[in-house]
């Protein structure tokens, strides 16, 4: 609306009604933290906000006449003079005009200037308004959202030289390995007498040669391998493996080259089997890559210890040496890539230095844990876990006969494995016998086959039933992958119906499937699927599932020589304990530990605990001091403490 | 004519023997240390008439060993040639500055080690 308009229409108004406007515009002015002000044609200040005021350690009224001449030093008074006129003189506004003003503490002010004209009602300019407001933390603002981009940018080229490298490296390998193949023909041909006999000088010399070109494909392979690792293009091919079969595989081996330098190689393996469920030459890769260091770096005498030890939930493989260890300096980047450290004389057994990171990128491809404990002139300690596959002897002899009998006949298979972890107790609950407990699964077995239309003259599921181990494996011979699952499913539901309706809730159920691709079992029987799978359910109380809670709570470890309170996540079972601290632990060192659950802070647990394995965080950027996860096992807990984490763990489900 | 002697400053087993039967075969007797200090050692006491020194040693490199013989009235008249995987132009350099009398890069050419050899034994 004009002038005109608003006058007349302000005659209108009553006085309360005007007084309410003024009050509106009134707070407006005092209350806005921009700076807002009016001045005439001169350049003085007619009237001025609060927050102008303020700024200025002056009352609004004060400043009234006053010009920019009066307030600010001449030079910048005088370029807002020149805004004041440029915006009265053209009638042109200035919007949004940000400058920069430094304080006497030589911090950078960035403020946004509005000046507008203002007009009379017959539109001549009689001075203007203007607006400055305060825009120090945009500035700051968009000076970190550059900095961020710029960073940005900065990795993505980065990652992408880092790709580049990658693939460059697997380029070169590759045609590296040609012409190496072809000497390596070559000279076998010659050492063969395949173009005429040779003397034993020259046999000599040629295998001296061809053992060379093992090791340059040694060092072509690890590049290879470095190199799919870090592009994510490396596939690993699962199987059921005992480790203790995979690591004996190879212990004649060791033993005679260990032998060479005198070298006392000793194993150590737990009573039963440990299966695990792994890439079986990729983990054979990492214990040759550890075994084969220890003997390289442990002078004539010395001695080394491979030692497999059984977890909770883990299998714990440690190669242990008295060669000539690694130092302080050395142990924080023993894993990377490309580091070699001083070495014995001798240098054939130099190679690239990739060795340990390869290891250590294949262990945690498994999901285990890779660390050592090192003292130079003393010797090293390699650990490295795997998760262990928590299954009993999976295929008892007369399965194993079963199945080969129609291996032979050229039919393949599915089979599903039902285990009961803890039967004795289930039957206990159910005030049943064992025997009773298998007949009415195996009716329930019967039913759901039945119901899976599974069944023919050629197809006979079989069935073996192995009470007293809480075991009960189905074969069937010539069922599809979809039938097996069904099948399985079915089961799994059947079950945890039928023990629910005996009154036992907390069961849990899971299903498990691996297919054997590999030879898995004893060579000697010649038993060797080539492709079968098989079905797991395991049928447990909750709790013995070695079920975890993690939470946050404060914990006293206490170390050989101080107390250490830590209130980092922890991750609790019946056997130990998981957790996050700053002090590099001593495997298989013991130690006390008390800590209590949040809720019941009253119910302190103390224990004495064994350190089973650690991880070492990798630190964030900006992040001063180490950090290690670490897992602990409990020593003979304490009854008390037992019942109050049983329960515990109980009620989390 | 006595056999001239050569000392092998190499810490690579199988390279010191085919570098010996290389050697053998050209009539000249063989010395050969496997680290730095050894290679040091044996050079000031058997004082042969030609050094094959390896640059990548244990213990002492092959620069500081170079600079050290060169630089004594007593050893600087023995011929020293450089051996090396590292084929840089800054590495042939250093070896310049330091008094070598030849520079090699693995893999090599025997025939034109065998030369090279020669020459400098002729002086």
């Amino acid at each position: 609306m004009n002038k005109t308009t608003q006058i007349k229409q302000s005659k209108k108004m009553g006085f309360k009604e005007l007084k309410d406007k003024y009050q509106l515009l009134r707070d407006l002015m005092d209350f806005i933290p921009d700076v807002i002000y009016f001045k005439d044609k001169q350049g003085r200040f007619i009237m001025v906000n609060q927050a102008h005021a303020k700024g200025l350690g002056v009352t609004p009224e004060a400043l009234v006449g006053k010009t920019d001449f009066d307030l600010f030093p001449k030079n910048r008074a005088r370029k807002m003079a020149q805004d004041d006129a440029h915006v009265m003189n053209t009638g042109k506004p200035i919007i949004d005009k940000v400058e920069r003003a430094t304080r006497p503490d030589g911090v950078d002010n960035y403020v946004s200037t509005t000046k507008i004209p203002r007009y009379d009602d017959k539109g001549r300019v009689i001075g203007l308004i203007g607006i400055t407001r305060d825009i120090t933390r945009r500035m700051q603002f968009e000076r970190l959202r550059k900095d961020k981009l710029c960073v940005e940018k900065k990795l993505e080229s980065l990652e992408e030289l880092s790709a580049m490298k990658s693939e460059f490296i697997s380029t070169v390998s590759h045609e590296l390995r040609t012409p190496l193949a072809v000497i390596k023909g070559l000279v076998t041909i010659v050492f063969n007498e395949v173009v005429g006999q040779i003397n034993h000088k020259q046999k000599e010399v040629l295998q001296k040669t061809l053992d060379n070109t093992e090791r340059l494909k040694k060092i072509i392979d690890d590049l290879l391998d470095i190199s799919r690792i870090e592009r994510n293009t490396l596939k690993l091919h699962y199987s059921l493996v005992d480790i203790v079969d995979l690591i004996k595989d190879s212990e004649g081996f060791f033993i005679k080259l260990a032998e060479e330098k005198n070298i006392c190689l000793k194993y150590v393996y737990p009573d039963e089997p440990v299966n695990v469920f792994i890439d079986a030459d990729r983990v054979r890769q990492v214990i040759f890559n550890l075994i084969s260091n220890a003997i390289k770096f442990t002078m004539d005498g010395g001695k080394i210890k491979v030692e497999v030890k059984i977890l909770e939930s883990k299998v714990r493989i440690g190669v242990i040496d008295t060669g000539i260890g690694i130092s302080r300096a050395d142990l924080s980047s023993i894993f990377n890539k490309f580091t070699q450290v001083s070495k014995l004389p001798g240098a054939e057994n130099k190679g690239v230095g990739l060795g340990l990171s390869i290891s250590k990128k294949l262990v945690e491809r498994h999901k285990g844990e890779i660390w050592v404990e090192s003292k130079a002139g003393v010797g090293s300690k390699f650990y490295f876990t795997l998760r262990r596959f928590y299954t009993l002897d999976m295929l008892g002899k007369s399965l194993r006969n079963k199945v080969s009998r129609l291996m032979k006949s050229g039919i393949s298979m599915h089979f599903v494995s039902l285990l009961i972890l803890n039967c004795g107790e289930f039957r206990k609950r159910m005030r049943i016998s064992l025997d009773s407990l298998f007949k009415d699964l195996h009716a329930i077995l019967v039913l759901v086959l039945k119901n899976a239309k599974y069944a023919g003259a050629d197809k006979q599921a079989m069935s073996v039933i192995n009470p007293r181990a809480g075991k009960f494996s189905i074969i069937l011979p010539g069922a599809s992958s979809r039938q097996a699952a069904d099948i399985s499913n079915l089961l799994k539901y059947k079950i945890k119906q039928y023990f629910a309706s005996n009154k036992v809730e907390d069961v849990f159920i899971t299903i498990g499937s691996l297919s054997y691709s590999q030879k898995v079992l004893s060579q000697d029987d010649g038993f060797s699927p080539s492709r079968f799978s098989i079905k797991e359910i395991y049928i447990g109380s909750e709790m013995r599932r070695f079920k975890r809670l993690s939470f946050k709570t404060n914990i006293k470890l206490y170390l050989p020589d101080e107390k250490v309170e830590l209130s980092e996540s922890v991750d609790v079972s019946e056997g130990g304990i998981c957790l996050v601290i700053k002090h590099l632990l001593k495997t298989d060192s013991e130690l006390k530990l008390s800590f209590a659950f949040p809720e019941n802070k009253e119910s302190i647990i103390t224990a004495k605990v064994r350190v089973a394995w650690i991880k070492k965080i990798e630190l964030l950027f900006g992040e001063p001091s180490e950090k290690y996860k670490v897992g602990l096992e409990f020593i003979n807990l304490e009854n008390r403490c037992k019942k109050i984490i049983r329960r515990r763990l109980l009620n989390k489900s | 004519m006595p056999k001239k002697r050569i000392l092998l400053i190499e810490d690579e087993a199988d390279m010191v023997y085919a570098l010996n039967l290389q050697l053998e075969a050209i009539n000249c007797e063989v010395l050969s240390a496997r680290d730095g200090q050894a290679g040091l050692d044996m050079a000031r006491k058997e004082k042969p008439d030609l050094i094959i020194l390896d640059l990548m040693l244990p213990k002492i490199d092959g620069y500081k060993i170079c600079r050290l013989l060169k630089f004594d009235e007593k050893y600087k008249k023995i011929p020293i040639i450089m051996f090396t995987a590292r084929a840089q132009e800054q590495d042939k350099k250093l070896g310049q500055e330091v008094g070598a009398d030849a520079y090699i890069t693995k893999p090599f050419d025997s025939k034109a080690l065998l030369d090279k050899i020669s020459a400098l034994l002729k002086k």
